[in-house]
């Protein structure tokens, strides 16, 4: 046993180590998985917030950008309508176009500072634009916004524009305080003949597009003519981000876009969007900068978090892995602990089988050869013995002699005869023909060869079954049943004593009860009184050689039914006898089932 | 107001016959086409086509190029706003004219001028005002009126330093009498930016047949 549980051990341990293995393979994966998703969860969800943040402040401020476009246009409208505009285009009297449009445009320019809340729809300053597109000069340019030549020069335009142009210019360029302004151009058409007859350039502020919602760290700017305009951000990382924005912009078809780029060593979400599509002005973008700092960091917590997950997720199917394999080989040890042993006791069983069996033989070989050399010298023995009682030469007390010892032949006899059938039985070649048999009529014959017997008591006979009571057997062993039972009866009754006999159909079965009076077996002595050569201690002067019982109830069983002691109890003594019942065919024969 | 106009050519016309004309000037200018369908009773308007001013129907003023005296006593002429038109639409007069502007309409008008001829601004009066407010027209030119308050409102005066000169009929026919004989250049003004130049010698008793085409 010890030598066999050490690889069983070993192998325990080896399948402890698979589990584990394939575990880890598991969990592996599943984290593999895990942290791909959601690394591209993050980074998607981080851009999609930020493109989304970036076109939510956008579409505000095209909102604001449209009313302010639309007030303007409306301006222009009013204004291009006025006869003294009119005049002043129209006839040639351009010195008097600013003069005239003051009064109209007064409340674009004043109150700078006071509505300075939202965002502002008042003017820097405002230009008219000549019928070839140049800029005509104001007379007094205080009242309507100075600018400089270099500023004034990019407001001209190459031919009057039909629709509203929104542009950018550069105001101080190059210097520290260099300020991006929007401007709108807005076309003023003739109400006589519906041509451009010249265009109001107004300039404002830019909207500030980084609103309260954005993050922090966001930065938002213009990029114009190749140049970035980003005051939060030093004039080399303007012009780096510039010429970065520039290649993006040539490369790119779609007006807007975004990629990511680093700015001061920090990752950040650059989009840019063309702020004046078909415009006359130069192109203009929008820039915002989105700095990945949190999106990084969330994707770094993530990352633990998944990995911790893991690591816990190992640690458990580690723990997990252990357990299961230690309960799965508790069963598998025990398997094999139990397969050892019933192993061992299998041979041993085998062994003693083995053994049994050919004892068993021995012994019933032993009986059939006991029996076939015993029959012949008691044949001879009697034949002698009935030689001799011919003779007339004896005295008349060796008659009685003889025939003492002629009926003690005789017994042996029966009894050699019942050890030959016993020995038949258990080597198992006694095979029963089953036919109907009728019991009725057995019966009926042996209680009246009973009377017939020597010496024995004068007993009264009481007898309650059916005529013609068949049951399924051979008849020369049901015989030989009623007859040992009914023998008894008679051979352990008392003077005056009783015998009753009964049989009846119990289902598919004939039940036969034979009871006598007289002494009981003794209590001990019942369960034995089944057992070859047991005589039940009921009295070495009744003649039997304890055989009788124990045939019959071999018999019985060999027909399929039983025979068993009922009781034996306060003079009287009852046996059952168990047949199966012979089946009736329709055309009356008869049959066993 | 055909016939309005067409009285008031007459006037315009018989005038000079008065001053000792003895040469006469007629003929026809080719009118440019209409650009609307003529219309029966549809009084003349100033329109814009490209910047160019021009009556519509259209009108021509013929006059003579020279070198004339200023009149002793600068004439009087009157446009009228009258149903939210100048009235006459287009009046040729000599430089140092006083042209009147009286309010017919029941409501206030405010006329002004940025042509470089004449800059003025009347300002906003009502038909009662007096005196009725007036400009003297004193350099050659082309002058385009305008209403502050009704930007439909056009008028042209055609300042010119001759007293010879007269309006067309529809048709584009003209007469001027009583001219000073001697060598001229016969203008025909069609439009702000057309005028067409003939030079012409006229003689004593004469009666000279010029046709612009």
């Amino acid at each position: 046993m010890i030598s066999a549980s050490r690889p069983n051990k070993r192998r325990v341990t080896r399948f402890r180590t698979k589990l584990l293995a394939a575990m880890m393979l598991v969990v592996s994966g599943l984290m593999a998985f895990a942290l791909y998703f959601a690394q591209r969860h993050v980074t998607a969800a981080a851009q999609r917030d930020l493109q989304q943040n970036f076109q939510a402040e956008l579409f505000s401020l095209d909102k604001v950008q449209e009313l302010r476009n639309a007030a303007l246009a409306e301006r222009c409208g009013t204004l291009a309508s006025r006869p003294r505009i009119h005049a002043a285009l129209e006839d040639n009297a351009l010195d008097l176009l600013y003069p005239s449009a003051k009064d109209e445009l007064r409340d674009l320019m004043e109150d700078e500072g006071s509505l300075h809340t939202g965002p502002s729809l008042h003017a820097k300053f405002y230009r008219f634009l000549d019928a070839a597109g140049a800029v005509l000069s104001p007379p007094n340019p205080k009242d309507v916004g100075q600018l400089s030549h270099r500023v004034e020069t990019q407001l001209i335009l190459k031919k009057l524009p039909e629709t509203q142009q929104i542009g950018y210019i550069r105001e101080n360029a190059d210097a520290a305080d260099e300020i991006v302004d929007e401007v709108v151009a807005a076309p003023i058409f003739s109400t006589e003949t519906g041509d451009v007859i010249s265009a109001l350039v107004v300039g404002f502020e830019p909207f500030e597009l980084i609103g309260k919602g954005a993050g922090s760290g966001t930065k938002s700017g213009i990029w114009l003519n190749d140049q970035l305009h980003m005051p939060s951000l030093s004039k080399s990382a303007q012009a780096a981000l510039g010429s970065e924005i520039a290649k993006a912009v040539t490369n790119s078809a779609s007006a807007q876009s975004n990629f990511t780029v680093t700015v001061n060593g920090a990752p950040q979400l650059l989009f840019y969007k063309r702020l004046n599509p078909n415009s006359l002005f130069p192109p203009a973008y929008e820039i915002c900068l989105y700095p990945l700092a949190d999106s990084m960091a969330e994707l770094h917590r993530l990352r633990w978090r998944i990995g911790g997950a893991g690591a816990l997720l190992l640690l458990g199917g580690f723990v997990a892995s252990h357990l299961v394999a230690a309960r799965l080989a508790v069963p598998v040890e025990k398997l094999e602990l139990d397969s050892e042993k019933n192993r061992a006791q299998r041979k041993r069983a085998e062994t003693a089988l083995a053994s049994t069996s050919e004892k068993l033989k021995r012994s019933t070989r032993y009986s059939a050869d006991a029996s076939h050399q015993l029959k012949s010298p008691v044949t001879v023995l009697r034949a002698g013995l009935e030689g001799l009682l011919t003779r007339d030469d004896f005295k008349p007390e060796i008659y009685e002699e003889l025939s003492a010892l002629l009926h003690h032949t005789h017994r042996l006899t029966g009894v050699i005869d019942d050890l030959l059938l016993l020995s038949r039985v258990d080597a198992g070649h006694l095979q029963i023909d089953s036919q109907p048999v009728n019991l009725s009529q057995i019966i009926e014959e042996w209680l009246d060869d009973l009377g017939a017997l020597p010496d024995s008591p004068e007993v009264k006979i009481e007898k309650k079954f059916p005529a013609d009571l068949c049951i399924a057997g051979e008849k020369r062993y049901t015989s030989l049943i009623v007859q040992n039972l009914l023998e008894n009866a008679r051979k352990y009754n008392r003077p005056d004593g009783l015998i009753r006999v009964t049989a009846a159909r119990n289902g598919g079965e004939v039940v036969l009860t034979i009871g006598n009076t007289g002494h009981p077996i003794a209590r001990d002595a019942q369960e034995h009184v089944f057992e070859r050569f047991h005589r039940g201690g009921t009295g070495s002067h009744i003649s039997g050689h304890g055989l009788g019982l124990n045939l019959a109830r071999e018999l019985a069983r060999l027909h399929d039914g039983d025979l068993r002691l009922v009781r034996s109890e306060d003079d009287w003594t009852e046996f059952e006898a168990r047949f199966l019942i012979a089946a009736q065919t329709s055309d009356g024969a008869t049959q066993t089932t | 107001m055909m016939r309005r106009l067409a009285r008031f050519n007459v006037v315009v016309a018989l005038f000079p016959i008065s001053v000792l004309g003895q040469v006469t000037v007629e003929g026809r200018v080719e009118l440019p086409k209409s650009h609307s369908a003529p219309v029966v009773a549809k009084r003349y308007e100033i329109v814009t086509h490209g910047g160019v001013l021009s009556t519509q129907p259209p009108l021509a003023v013929v006059y003579l190029e020279g070198s004339f005296p200023k009149p002793a006593s600068p004439p009087t002429r009157q446009i009228v706003q009258q149903d939210l038109a100048f009235i006459p639409p287009l009046l040729p007069v000599q430089v140092g004219t006083r042209v009147e502007f009286p309010n017919l309409d029941d409501t206030y008008h405010s006329i002004f001028s940025y042509s470089p001829t004449k800059r003025f601004d009347l300002g906003r009066y009502r038909p009662e005002e007096r005196p009725i407010p007036s400009v003297v027209f004193d350099k050659p030119g082309l002058v385009t009126l305008r209403c502050d308050i009704h930007e439909h409102m056009r008028g042209l005066i055609l300042v010119l330093n001759s007293p010879h000169f007269v309006m067309t009929d529809a048709d584009g026919r003209f007469r001027l009498r009583g001219l000073p004989p001697g060598h001229y250049t016969l203008n025909a003004w069609i439009d702000s930016k057309t005028t067409h130049e003939r030079p012409v010698e006229l003689k004593k008793g004469e009666t000279l047949q010029v046709d612009f085409q």
